[in-house]
């Protein structure tokens, strides 16, 4: 862990006006400040819970995900640091990776139960039409039409899913440098057209 | 296998890395101006998709969490450690092990939560953890009638303690709380300042025999001028 990668910046996002009061409720959160928590849980929660629960699926065990996340976020708040990235940043990358590993532990043992079936694996239509009716956002639904079918399904089986890359590769029948490129380039495209800036 | 790290951002940003090429690419991240330049828009972009799929979680998890938290400690230490920085250094590689394990068992995830920040908190966050996660840590606590409270966590395997201080009356204008160890044989070593709330790391407690908590002038003293509010066994 070297100083300059302390350095990596999350760009803020243009819209979230509310953003600078969640910073300074985590950063009290990290002071130990339960009032703070409270008000980071109901700002946050449902965002936390429902991206738990698009990748698990299983409300019951996202929601235990979704508790893990928030006590993580209680423990470790002190390390956010407001000049280097938001808080609802800060909390969904956290909660989409406790997530994919929640889910892929989960798959790992039923796959050592079913004796490794890739076959029986989720069929990828129902699962994009799945996101497709629960995105929220136009702007970002957009953005994810805007894509080719290939990078639309990469990054649907990645990022929802849990998939790895070279998972996603076998899902969708193509090679994993294939894959790679197709992630880099949906996400250069997503960025672009969301209007990211970094 | 030679794969081309700059590669996996994408996949990395995504979370469709495993385990192994995740801390690869993260090494490789640290290294990688180029890479970092072009992550933070990467992760930006992931985080609005991750922000689509809002649900309402049920009512009962804001209640549970609500009711535990105030009986979790937190990471980082609020008061000042003197003895941390004088005793910490030396022992921290073989504290890093172990904290390392701890890490990844209880899945501490995401570039930016590990490393925000990381110079700062890393070694305290680092002790605390192992602390904490001691297999043979003990708790010891004392309440005030005045409300607040003092609980001692101590890891004789680590040879540290955690102590957290919680909602103290003020101990009066132009005063702090002090903590210290002591030992039957020598001084009592001051190991930091608190005004309401803190936690701190000690180091060195195979030799202690109890903690102390005194009301001292702001800035603390060299040694206790009054008579303990709170002494816990060690
Ligand atoms: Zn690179």
């Amino acid at each position: 862990m070297s100083a300059s990668a302390a350095q990596l910046k999350l760009a803020a996002a243009p819209e979230h006006d509310a953003e600078p009061s969640l910073n300074d409720l985590l950063v009290k959160v990290g002071r130990g400040d339960e009032t703070a928590f409270a008000a980071i849980y109901d700002h946050l929660g449902s965002s936390v819970f429902g991206l738990a629960r698009r990748v698990i699926r299983d409300p019951a065990r996202a929601e235990e995900v979704a508790q893990e996340v928030f006590i993580q976020v209680w423990q470790s708040a002190a390390r956010f640091d407001p000049a280097k990235g938001n808080a609802k940043s800060w909390l969904l990358t956290l909660a989409h990776r406790r997530a994919v590993d929640a889910v892929r532990h989960d798959q790992a043992a039923t796959n050592r139960e079913n004796k490794y079936d890739w076959s029986s694996g989720p069929d990828f239509d129902e699962v994009e039409e799945t996101v497709t009716i629960t995105l929220e956002h136009e702007q970002v639904k957009r953005c994810l039409d805007g894509l080719t079918e290939l990078q639309r399904e990469a990054v649907n089986l990645a990022y929802y899913q849990g998939y790895t890359y070279a998972e996603v590769a076998t899902a969708l029948n193509a090679n994993t440098a294939t894959i790679k490129t197709r992630m880099r380039d949906g996400i250069v495209r997503l960025r672009d057209c969301m209007g990211v800036v970094a | 296998m030679s794969t081309d790290l700059h590669s996996l951002m994408a996949p990395y940003a995504l979370d469709a890395l495993d385990q192994d090429e995740r801390s690869r690419f993260e090494a490789h991240l640290d290294q990688c101006a180029d890479c970092r330049a072009e992550m933070a828009g990467f992760m930006a972009t992931a985080v609005r998709l991750g922000d689509t799929v809002r649900h309402a979680p049920p009512p009962a998890l804001r209640e549970r969490l609500l009711a535990e938290i105030g009986d979790i400690p937190q990471e980082r230490p609020i008061v000042t450690a003197l003895a941390e920085r004088r005793g910490l250094r030396r022992t921290l590689p073989r504290l890093a092990m172990a904290a390392a394990f701890l890490v990844g068992a209880v899945g501490v995830g995401g570039y930016l939560v590990e490393h925000q920040n990381a110079e700062e908190a890393n070694d305290r966050s680092v002790a605390m953890s192992t602390v904490l996660g001691a297999d043979d840590v003990t708790t010891a606590s004392k309440s005030f009638d005045a409300g607040g409270s003092v609980k001692l966590y101590s890891a004789p395997s680590a040879d540290a303690a955690v102590i957290i201080a919680k909602r103290l009356p003020s101990p009066g204008k132009g005063k702090v709380y002090q903590v210290w160890m002591v030992d039957t044989e020598a001084k009592p070593t001051s190991q930091g300042t608190f005004v309401s709330d803190g936690e701190m790391i000690m180091k060195g407690v195979a030799e202690a025999d109890h903690i102390a908590v005194t009301v001292e002038p702001e800035g603390g003293s060299d040694q206790p001028t009054a008579a303990p509010i709170a002494i816990i066994a060690v």
